[in-house]
């Protein structure tokens, strides 16, 4: 059995990862969505939000089909195996697919409330657009890119049903710490539910404290320098 | 891009907007051209008139179905060979009418936004920066944060800006408008200076022609995104058919002096020319003795007498001559000579009044007016 300590720490350590796969591709999607005019916009925006909608065990039994021998990225039409069922692997793919479309959706508010006639006014005094990305629009979008990365990390933190289908629930391996709460409530062990419950509020509770402390700091940075 | 300067070159230092442009943006149908060698035009126009669509399209942010934009020699716009020039290769810098300053750096930060195309335009960056804050006394902002800011001082900054970052073409969107009455005055000073220290060729946006009449040497006129007059301001805004235009604001008379006294309620104006010296009573301004004052007088606060009145309450009285007289509407305008420094002045009378007095080109006559009518658009 692995210790409460190994479960934690596996499990940020995913979290950590999901939240580093989503932010690119988040990033990008969220930016086109707020700023863009494209053909398949809306579509694009419905498939991304999907898996907020849907039952996360659906979003599970989705990826398993995807990942299964047979499936689209399967070992059949790969030629190779990929190895993601019943691994690591999984639980990362499992809580990045979860925590996307809240991390987009944030970071799409975020980006949609920076007046782009700042943006235009960045052009006009020579910066690309490279550069009135990276010195207008990140900056005043920051508070709400925060606000977005800290959401899909305490989604991907206590994602349950997708993992459970794609990755399973084998302890020291893919258990993650909701999934062994689950575990020790269904085999009855009172002492180990409460211990990992207690972790889980703390690990939540320190996630959104520093958040709001840094939101709050780069708001004050903001008043003090403009 | 450019290779069209080196032929033409000579001509193209005299010539310094060469803009012809068409183009739908919704209901407004811009169809516009124009060239000319005056360094600031100013665009006059109600709203919807298409005013700043036009300046949207000459910073390179609209795109147009056909045209052609050179400014001082550089070509921005030419659909016939396909050249469009981004607006950050525009070298133009655009002041708008509501600042938008970057709220996330201070003052100093936005005055550094454009740093990287004054260098590359070849400016020594750091003097640029030290000319803009000392003739926009910007020094005591520079660590402030926009928030800390007022309204004049935001537009100040916004203006800063612009000229920090080597523009070749410098864009006002109706730069007072936004500001209320005191403040203007406390900004077009700025805008004047700017005129002066930095010799660029200016766009001016207004709705207003006592600015355009400061700042400009040459007025458009937009209608439904058409140029229907081109001329000087004092021309046009005394024409038959813009006066009543103008008149929203009213015409105002504006002139510029020397403070030469002070007391508690009124301030000594000296209107000095080749041809002899004149002086008004305006009401106090905050200027010193010997600094220069812009003031104005509309043309309807003015009284006309065929002999030097006394025993008047009005404390200005000034000898001036007929120019002419013209028919503006239904009113009749009186353009007059009083010094060779001063513009002619405007005076709207009636039609009566033309024919009891015999007001005729050549005739003596005497203007009469109130200290308390003047205002002064600076100091």
């Amino acid at each position: 059995m692995p210790t409460i300590y190994e479960t934690v720490s596996s499990t940020l350590l995913w979290a950590v990862l999901a939240s580093l796969i989503v932010a690119v591709p988040g990033l990008t999607i969220a930016y086109l969505l707020a700023r863009r005019e494209f053909l398949g916009k809306k579509v694009l925006s419905t498939f991304t939000t999907l898996p907020l909608v849907l039952p996360p065990t659906a979003v599970g039994y989705l990826l398993l089909r995807l990942f299964a021998d047979d499936g689209w990225l399967g070992r059949e039409r790969l030629g190779f195996d990929l190895d993601i069922i019943l691994s690591w692997k999984a639980v990362v793919i499992a809580c990045s697919i979860m925590s996307f479309p809240i991390f987009v959706r944030t970071a799409r508010v975020a980006f949609e409330e920076v007046n782009p006639r700042l943006e235009r006014m960045g052009r006009t005094l020579g910066m690309g657009r490279q550069k009135v990305f990276l010195s207008i629009t990140l900056p005043l979008a920051s508070r709400g890119l925060i606000a977005a990365t800290l959401l899909g990390f305490t989604r991907a933190l206590g994602e349950f049903g997708a993992t459970i289908i794609l990755a399973g629930n084998i302890p020291g391996r893919t258990q993650t710490l909701a999934s062994a709460l689950f575990s020790a409530q269904q085999s009855g062990n009172e002492t180990l539910a409460n211990q990992l419950l207690g972790v889980a509020l703390l690990v939540g509770f320190i996630a959104v404290y520093t958040t709001e402390r840094l939101a709050s700091k780069c708001s004050l940075r903001k008043e003090q320098t403009g | 891009m450019f290779s069209k300067k080196g032929a033409d070159g000579m001509k193209a230092v005299k010539t310094i907007f060469n803009i012809s442009l068409k183009a739908r943006f919704g209901s407004l149908n811009l169809d516009l051209g124009y060239k000319g060698s005056k360094r600031v035009l100013g665009v006059f126009g109600v709203s919807g008139a298409g005013k700043t669509t036009f300046l949207e399209c000459l910073a390179g942010l609209r795109k147009v179905m056909s045209g052609q934009i050179t400014v001082a020699g550089e070509i921005w716009l030419d659909t016939e060979t396909s050249c469009f020039v981004p607006t950050e290769k525009r070298h133009m810098g655009y002041v708008p009418q509501d600042h938008l300053l970057f709220p996330h750096k201070n003052v100093r930060g936005n005055l550094e936004a454009g740093k990287a195309r004054a260098v590359q335009g070849g400016q020594d960056f750091q003097s640029v920066l030290k000319k803009v804050v000392a003739v926009l006394e910007l020094e005591p902002l520079l660590d402030r944060s926009i928030d800390q800011l007022s309204g004049g001082e935001r537009q100040r900054v916004s203006l800063g800006r612009a000229l920090c970052s080597g523009p070749k073409l410098l864009l006002l969107d109706e730069p007072l408008a936004s500001l209320d009455l005191p403040l203007r005055r406390k900004i077009l000073p700025f805008l004047i200076r700017i005129k002066e220290a930095f010799e660029l060729p200016m766009v001016v946006v207004s709705h207003n022609p006592t600015e355009l009449q400061v700042l400009c040497d040459e007025v458009l006129i937009l209608e439904n995104g058409r140029n229907v007059m081109t001329g000087s301001p004092n021309e046009l805004f005394t024409s038959d058919s813009l006066f009543n235009v103008a008149k929203e604001h009213g015409f105002e008379n504006v002139f510029s002096g020397t403070i030469i006294e002070k007391s508690d309620q009124v301030d000594r104006l000296s209107l000095s020319g080749k041809d002899g010296d004149m002086s008004i009573q305006i009401p106090a301004t905050d200027a010193f003795v010997g600094d220069r004052v812009l003031a104005s007088i509309g043309s309807d606060n003015v009284l006309i007498g065929l002999e030097q009145p006394r025993g008047l309450s009005a404390r200005n009285c000034l000898s001036a001559t007929i120019s002419r007289v013209e028919n503006a509407g239904t009113r009749w305008l009186v353009h007059a000579v009083v010094v060779d420094a001063v513009p002619e002045f405007v005076v709207e009378v009636t039609c009566d009044a033309i024919e009891a007095l015999q007001l005729e080109s050549g005739a003596r006559i005497y203007l009469v007016f109130k200290a308390s009518s003047v205002s002064t658009l600076s100091g």
